[in-house]
């Protein structure tokens, strides 16, 4: 690796959205003839780091360097300047051609018009490298996802990038086209175009990149060559840290009552999951976003269509249930509450008063009986003391804290004593304080006997409060983990699919 | 790359990716050639030249305010702003070509009332990132509020040369009509029409990928509100004098027609030959049922009841294929 200067690079940028800080101090160099892979939890930071490398946001702090002079970019200006990102939220236009998607933004013109011809000449240029084998005048939109990456990634290529961004470029690809895609990459590195490389898939990232920068809760916690390290060294530096004494103590209350038993349950992205849950039990879900979880919670709730080859739930009052719930309701009557990840859209009525909010479920229950409101003001008291929400409740809800909102959200379903609770990543942009005060109530939720499933996008809420955590990968459950093998560790590797067999079950 | 080929290439692609673009327009297409057939059934006079010409001009003032409302609607955006925008051009148009410009001077005043307006809309709605839905109904309060201000009754002065030469019993809005579709194909054949589809289709993206957003959607607007304007001074010359409320009911008949086509709320959806399509059908049925002595009333009915059909055709069909 000879020291060369760095074609863009960032010096201590720091950037925070609504008060939290997603970047704290940050310095990278992309410099030319590298592959430099970025590596970090969800939520780290890394989409925020390549979204300022890029234009599209704008730092708080720090500067944004390209050929060592601070610039002030917008994306325009990023591209023209020969910086091209494969977003993971890909920016095509799906009712435009392949053709046109892979030249927007700097469409090959002669006399004002866009030349087709060569448009043509470098679609086709770009697509043979990558193997794009439909025409290209295909609308984008009618080619399935895995096809779309690789336009993005044409697209990408066409301006002819000295500085290449790649935002987990493989996570859709099948695997020649991952292949294909590989020595592309070398090749370009070969060529001297700069390269960051953003990826899930530690195996790729060992065997392909030279240098690695780990970020850990917006800043960096590595920043070094890559050579010398193994999967699990780069687990290590994802998770780094130790978490502050934020968990209370952990003590099970667990009992071997089973409330909802699963075998081969199917909703979505989930396909095919074996769950067993007890009463007074917290079950963690974990994995890397977007692996089924989301949808096997839905599922369970009856909000999203679900099917299972066996399936036993004791509902409220000790009937059986042996059908997963087609409707919210019914899974409501028997006594299971969700609450949603997207609280300002799923989870509140935000311009409704913190009393309104907190009575909605009531009100589900009790269709067109007369309001009575001495028990209405009876049941907001009681649950504003549980979880310490303070002040006038007939403010509206969006004038509270991001973690007063979520108390609020989860605590509305309590007044219908659910037996099971489902908990979407419900500490996401909240305080440590606030987080704390949630932690404590699940845990007083499962003394009282409730069935708790927490799905956490925050690994050590999983290794602290859990006393079972499924982590999931690709649908399926890759490894069940009791409590004592739960560590940050074990849990990344599975998301991972780095198999180490003393964590499989 | 091989020179030589690359323009017949860039033929190929062009004409393919036009081609494409009929995607999901053949219900339409059927509806239209088979209303076609029954009106050219029932009054066989429509085939004659003058007749034809005469049709033209009572489908061209549609057309043209459904080809402004797809503009905007492809960026995603709407106008609701289109039936005043038509009385407010009319108005202009009859009390302008009294003055010492005469035709030439009146014609300049509305394409720029129509530019003006366009750029104020696009302004709030491309920069200030305004609702469209929120601006252009705020708009269409305050431009009918200045056509009646303007001109409280029905009146003003269309210099009979100009009615006979657009409405009278030349083609001229036919010729028009051609002359449209070129400049649109030339426009969309620009980065900047491009970007227009893009912007509706994924704004994000395209912001990403170095689309001038504001300008694509801007420039949207402002060529919207000229069509619409220019169609106010038609509707001016066909009735020989400027009203103050004569565009009313063109702004649902110009979001029916743009959705009859085919072209999507949500923006980046759908094609003018669709839009064009839409308005024609419209016409025809409004024609056939004059013809049949309907009630008025009873062609709204029909009208409505036809959009709906030819809507959900396509919705149907896809669901169908899916069920097999």
């Amino acid at each position: 690796m000879r020291d060369r200067q760095a074609i863009l690079g960032a010096r201590n940028v720091s950037k925070a959205f609504f008060g939290n800080e997603a970047l704290r101090d940050v310095s990278i160099e992309l410099i030319p003839g590298r592959i430099h892979a970025l590596l970090g939890e969800n939520g780290a930071g890394k989409s925020t780091l390549i979204n300022l490398l890029s234009g599209t946001l704008t730092s708080d702090r720090g500067e944004i360097l390209i050929d060592g002079n601070a610039v002030a970019l917008k994306p325009r200006d990023a591209r023209r300047l020969g910086v091209a990102v494969v977003q993971q939220e890909l920016s095509l236009a799906p009712h435009l051609s392949i053709a046109e998607n892979i030249g927007l933004g700097a469409l090959p013109r002669r006399w004002g018009l866009v030349d087709y011809g060569r448009l043509a000449a470098l679609a086709e240029e770009i697509g043979g490298q990558l193997g794009i084998v439909e025409p290209a005048d295909t609308p984008v939109g009618r080619l399935p996802l895995g096809r779309r990456q690789l336009v993005e990634i044409a697209k990408a290529l066409s301006i002819k990038p000295r500085v290449l961004i790649f935002d987990e470029p493989t996570s859709s690809l099948a695997a020649p086209d991952v292949a294909k895609l590989m020595g592309l990459v070398r090749r370009l590195r070969d060529r001297g175009v700069a390269i960051l490389y953003i990826s899930h898939r530690l195996n790729e990232i060992i065997d392909f990149c030279d240098y690695v920068t780990v970020l850990k809760d917006g800043a960096v916690t590595a920043d070094r060559p890559l050579a010398g390290l193994d999967p699990s060294g780069l687990v290590r530096l994802m998770v780094g840290r130790d978490p502050q004494n934020l968990f209370p103590q952990y003590a099970t209350q667990r009992t071997d009552d089973l409330v909802l038993e699963a075998r081969n349950f199917r909703s979505g992205a989930a396909a095919g999951v074996d769950v067993r849950l007890h009463r007074g039990e917290i079950l963690g879900i974990g994995g890397l976003v977007g692996h089924g979880q989301e949808d096997f919670m839905l599922g369970l709730y009856g909000a999203a269509p679900a099917k299972a080859d066996q399936f036993w739930a004791r509902a409220r009052g000790g009937s059986v249930r042996t059908a997963p719930f087609a409707h919210v309701s019914e899974a409501n009557a028997a006594g299971v509450a969700y609450v949603p990840a997207d609280r300002r859209k799923e989870g509140l009525l935000l311009p409704h008063s913190i009393d309104f909010n907190l009575l909605l479920p009531f009100f589900a229950r009790h269709g067109t009986e007369r309001r009575r409101n001495a028990e209405e003001e009876r049941i907001t008291e009681a649950l504003a003391r549980r979880l310490n929400i303070r002040g006038d409740r007939r403010r509206p809800v969006q004038a509270l804290s991001g973690g007063n909102q979520q108390k609020v959200a989860v605590s509305k379903w309590l007044p219908l004593e659910p037996s099971v609770l489902l908990l979407n990543d419900p500490t996401r942009g909240v305080d440590v304080e606030t987080k704390r005060e949630i932690y404590v109530a699940l845990r007083r939720m499962a003394a009282e006997g409730k069935a708790v499933i927490l799905l956490s996008t925050d690994t050590p809420e999983l290794v602290h409060l859990c006393d079972r955590v499924m982590v999931f990968q690709k649908g399926r459950v890759a490894a069940t983990l009791a409590h004592v093998e739960a560590s940050e560790e074990a849990i990344v590797a599975a998301a991972m699919g780095v198999g180490s067999a003393q964590t499989r079950q | 790359m091989n020179d030589g080929l690359t323009p017949a290439r860039g033929h190929r692609l062009y004409w393919s990716i036009q081609w494409r673009r009929n995607d999901g327009l053949g219900a339409l297409f059927l509806v239209l050639a088979a209303f076609a057939v029954i009106y050219a059934i029932l009054f066989p006079g429509i085939l004659g030249v003058g007749a034809l010409a005469k049709f033209v001009q009572g489908w061209f003032p549609t057309a043209m305010v459904a080809a402004a409302e797809t503009i905007v609607m492809l960026t995603g955006g709407i106008d609701l702003s289109v039936g005043p925008m038509v009385s407010l051009g009319s108005v202009v148009a009859a009390s302008t070509m009294q003055g010492p410009m005469g035709i030439l001077g009146g014609l300049l005043a509305v394409l720029a009332l129509g530019g003006c307006v366009g750029a104020v809309t696009g302004s709030f709605v491309a920069i200030g990132r305004y609702p469209a839905i929120i601006v252009t109904l705020a708009l269409s309060f305050v431009l009918r509020g200045v056509a009646l201000l303007l001109l409280p009754r029905p009146g003003g002065f269309v210099p009979p040369s100009l009615s006979e030469f657009l409405a009278g019993s030349h083609p001229t809005a036919a010729v028009l009509l051609i002359l449209f579709v070129i400049l649109w194909k030339v426009y969309q054949a620009t980065p900047l029409g491009i970007g227009l589809v893009a912007v509706g289709d994924n704004a994000e993206g395209a912001y990403r990928s170095g689309v001038g957003v504001a300008t694509a959607r801007l420039c949207a607007y402002i060529l919207s509100g000229v069509l619409v304007s220019f169609t106010g001074l038609y509707v001016a010359a066909q009735t020989g004098s400027g009203d103050p409320v004569i565009g009313e009911p063109m702004t649902l008949a110009a979001i029916a027609a743009a959705v009859l086509g085919g072209v999507g709320f949500l923006g980046g959806q759908g094609a003018m030959r669709g839009a064009l399509a839409g308005s024609l059908l419209m016409s025809i049925l409004i024609n056939v049922m004059f013809f049949m002595d309907l009630p008025l009333v009873a062609q709204y009915v029909v009208q409505g009841l036809i959009i709906v059909c030819t809507v959900s055709l396509p919705l149907l069909r896809s669901s169908w294929r899916r069920a097999l």
